[in-house]
């Protein structure tokens, strides 16, 4: 009996991505073709990867008479750099038919994993050379265990000012956020400062990128004197309740009174006020002593789309 | 009774109910026949008409229904076709605010003296964005009409409270009068969310429907028959039920009362091409304003008019987001959870009380106007180009972003039914994650972690020193550091259609040379020449084309 011998073809069907984050998954699709077009649906598929790792899978008949396709899940070493995998259809004879065998490398390069940073609760401003606290949190991509990684803060020059080590539960209300508190010392000089947080995010199992964010705050000298602003509207003498007090970074809010009270040092600011609906002009204020000061604002109501209108 | 069952209110299956009611002296069959370029004669030959009344009227909205029952007040049989399940368009989901003067009755109980000439003074102002752009020629007729429309709708059942609300746009005195809310809950498309335009539209359709006004839903017009294709008279309509044609005579006239355009991205970029597709529509899902009654009547010949009123850059042509987080966040509209409308809508939104709360970015990330500003300056940043080569009109998405502190402040529960995660609502641990979450249909390009790092970073840093350096952001007062982070939802909406077609005083539809197409009208968004917001303008010109298209001799 005479053997047939087809050549066979093996193809994506679609590129491959050219990059994907280590120790993550990706489905190909491949498409394996005879030449004198016959079926191989149900035929094998080994695939090869990047490290011993070898597994296989089946041929289904995707166009008769043309191809037959195999949709194959890769999975990426936790590895960084270029990655390939080898699949193959490998020689089959059945029925006096031979099949040739093909094979298709696939190179994909896999890439570290994000990170991110939040820091809050920051306080502004706070005293120079007197100490103060904030929270800094790193969150990674992969949402992997970041529980006892460290994070270093550094100060305007790049000289690392304070260091901590992520806790051990991630924020609550947060997925993944491992977070820490860190103590630092505000410098000597008045005015707006820089800091930068840094995480390296190594010997993590899986690869990370490492991160950075920023974050302000103003220094100033400590508060000797009382201002007492109190808020009222403009029309009716009555005292407003939620105002926001703003003198640069110094702030307060008022209570049911209208009133809010706010330490600082001597100096001379600009005083605001805000409310939604109220205006107010802002005007200069001079700090010698504790000091009241009284501002209106007045009502300009801008109607409220969803109010009810009845008999 | 459910909305849906409002079709057959005469107890019959409708298409028998309907030939008994009006096509007496109509030809048998059905099916529409096409027209292109017949004669008079022709056209009529070829048209197997379903139905016959003296007058059509094309929805059954703020203009539709004036209209019919004005028309049909003055003898004539009526059919109002309607695209949607319901009547009322958007005065369904309205405020119910008339801003109807003249003298009325509520403001004679208020002392308030006011007068046809005033209203029309008043309207033709050069130094208001509201009036200066307008037609004076229907200034004038809406003046005139003002007390007549008043008492119109009080005869026709409509309520009012015994209020007064101003002077607004270009008035100078109170002149805007809110209706009743109805009073059935389960008619009432946004229930408790005070749309007392519903207590409108009910009651003038309990008033249609009681004078014989002959009322077919889920009917969608789709061309106007004249008898040549830009000559002649108009002879009636098709509109669509379901799959099936239906072709509706006209002995006296058409009357086009579709609403405006806000919804057909091609047509409103013919006075603004910035609108691209990002910018939703006012009362969506609930109605869609396609501009189907101006196509229509484009396609026969009919000009538009007035064109500038559309872009004169006041009012609200564009509005500020108020509920953000979900697709639909008009300013006063809530589709709550029992809505009819909610399984569309997917959210209620979350409500901004303070604009502080948040920053705004566009697709890219980056701020790029103070939040706390809604006038057209800040739209005209949200529309602005920012960079990117493969959209150069549009601005793309504008999400609102904050912090939980944020979220707490405005004590928002920031799970569904309150948001759409679906692509108008994001969270994220971090801001840099934020951004990798955003995906939505008009976020043509992902947004970079790195550039919302940046831009909220240097937003904080103007926080803590007091002073937006950037955009002049009346004293920046919170900054947005505590996770989770929140992405909004916050594109602008359009609302005001404000250019239309081409009207006399008559509200007949004027075509390109300036010829009246004879037997076709035009009222409410879908006419031109008037920029007034609001309901009052679509009530006084669909009475003013239901009475004389009703006059025309057939």
């Amino acid at each position: 009996m005479t053997t047939e011998s087809h050549s066979t073809a093996i193809a994506l069907s679609e590129p491959a991505p050219a990059e994907i984050t280590a120790g993550s998954e990706v489905a190909v699709k491949v498409t394996v073709t005879c030449s004198a077009g016959c079926d191989l649906g149900g035929l094998p598929l080994t695939v090869q990867g990047p490290g011993d790792d070898k597994s296989e899978c089946t041929l289904a008949t995707s166009d008769p008479g043309n191809s037959e396709s195999a949709e194959i899940a890769l999975t990426a070493p936790r590895q960084v750099g270029p990655q390939t995998w080898h699949i193959t259809f490998e020689p089959h004879e059945a029925d006096g038919v031979r099949h040739d065998g093909c094979s298709l490398a696939v190179t994909i390069n896999t890439i570290p994993h994000g990170t991110s940073l939040a820091v809050w609760d920051i306080p502004s401003p706070v005293l120079k050379g007197q100490p103060f606290t904030i929270k800094v949190g790193a969150k990674s991509a992969a949402n992997s265990d970041l529980r006892g990684l460290g994070i270093a803060v550094h100060d305007a020059n790049g000289a690392v000012a304070a260091r901590g080590r992520l806790r051990d539960t991630p924020l609550p209300g947060t997925a993944a956020l491992y977070w820490d508190e860190v103590e630092l010392i505000a410098p000597a000089e008045e005015g707006l400062s820089r800091w930068s947080v840094r995480f390296a995010a190594d010997s993590l199992a899986l690869p990370h990128d490492g991160t950075a964010a920023e974050f302000s705050a103003m220094v100033s000298r400590p508060p000797e004197h009382r201002l007492t602003v109190k808020v009222i509207e403009q029309k009716s003498k009555e005292p407003i309740a939620d105002v926001q007090v703003r003198l640069g970074p110094f702030r307060g809010t008022t209570d049911p009174a209208g009133i809010a009270e706010v330490m600082m040092p001597k100096g001379t600011y600009d005083l605001h006020v805000w409310k939604s609906a109220y205006e107010a002009p802002g005007r200069p204020i001079e700090i010698e002593g504790d000091l009241s000061v009284e501002v209106e604002a007045l009502f300009v109501p801008e109607e409220d789309p969803d109010n009810a209108w009845t008999m | 009774m459910s909305t849906q069952d409002r079709n057959n209110k005469n107890g019959a299956p409708p298409a028998l109910s309907r030939r008994s009611f009006l096509s007496k002296g109509a030809a048998a069959g059905v099916g529409a026949a096409a027209l292109t370029g017949a004669t008079a004669a022709n056209a009529q030959a070829q048209t197997r008409w379903d139905l016959t009344a003296d007058v059509v009227v094309i929805g059954a909205g703020v203009g539709g229904l004036p209209a019919a029952i004005t028309a049909r007040d003055n003898g004539a049989s009526v059919i109002i076709v309607e695209a949607n399940h319901d009547i009322g368009g958007r005065g369904m989901l309205s405020g119910g605010r008339l801003h109807l003067g003249g003298g009325n009755a509520i403001q004679q109980r208020h002392n308030l003296k006011d007068s046809a000439d005033q209203v029309y003074a008043d309207w033709v102002r050069f130094d208001s964005n509201s009036s200066r752009y307008s037609d004076r020629d229907l200034v004038r007729v809406f003046a005139d009409e003002n007390v007549p429309t008043y008492n119109f709708l009080v005869e026709n059942g409509v309520e009012f409270i015994d209020k007064m609300i101003g002077p607004e746009q270009a008035s100078t005195i109170p002149r805007t009068f809110v209706t009743v809310e109805w009073h059935v809950p389960s008619e009432i498309v946004a229930p408790r969310r005070n749309r007392n335009g519903s207590g409108l539209v009910r009651r003038l359709e309990a008033s249609a429907r009681k004078k014989g006004v002959q009322i077919l839903l889920r009917h969608k017009m789709t061309r106007i028959i004249r008898e040549q294709q830009n000559a002649g008279r108009v002879l009636g309509i098709t509109a669509m039920a379901g799959t099936n044609p239906v072709n509706i005579k006209a002995n006296k006239g058409v009357i086009i009362a579709t609403g405006g355009h806000t919804g057909n991205v091609n047509f409103r970029r013919m006075f603004d091409p910035r609108l691209t597709e990002e910018y939703q529509q006012a009362c969506e899902p609930w109605v869609h304003q396609g501009a189907d009654g101006e196509l229509a009547a484009m396609d026969i010949g009919g000009s538009l008019w007035a064109t500038a009123c559309q872009t004169r850059d006041g009012g609200a042509a564009i509005t500020k987001t108020r509920h953000i987080g979900c697709r639909w966040g008009y300013s006063s509209l809530v589709y709550e959870t029992d809505s009819p409308m909610f399984q569309l809508a997917r959210a209620t939104g979350l409500t901004v009380e303070d604009w502080q709360d948040v920053i705004f970015v566009n697709q890219v990330g980056k701020r790029f106007w103070n939040e706390v500003d809604g006038s057209y300056n800040f739209f005209a940043a949200c529309m602005a180009w920012h960079g990117d080569k493969s959209k150069l009109n549009g601005g793309g998405p504008i999400w609102a972003i904050f912090d939980a502190d944020g979220a707490a402040r405005e004590k928002w529960n920031t799970k569904p039914p309150n948001v759409d995660p679906d692509g108008f609502f994001f969270s994220a641990d971090t801001i840099s994650e934020l951004a990798g979450k955003i995906k939505n249909p008009h976020q043509k390009q992902p947004m970079s972690g790195a550039v919302l790092q940046e831009t909220v970073e240097r937003y904080n840093s103007f926080v803590v020193a007091g002073a937006d350096a950037d955009f002049k952001k009346p004293k920046p007062l919170h900054k947005i550091e505590k996770p989770p982070f929140y992405a909004a939802w916050t594109t602008p909406i359009l609302h005001d259609t404000l250019t239309g077609l081409r009207t006399n005083t008559n509200s007949e539809v004027v075509d390109t040379r300036g010829e009246v197409i004879q037997g076709l009208y035009a009222a409410g968004e879908c006419q031109g020449g008037f920029a007034q917001h609001g309901l009052a303008r679509c009530l006084a010109f669909g009475r003013v084309a239901g009475r004389h298209a009703a006059s025309r001799t057939t």
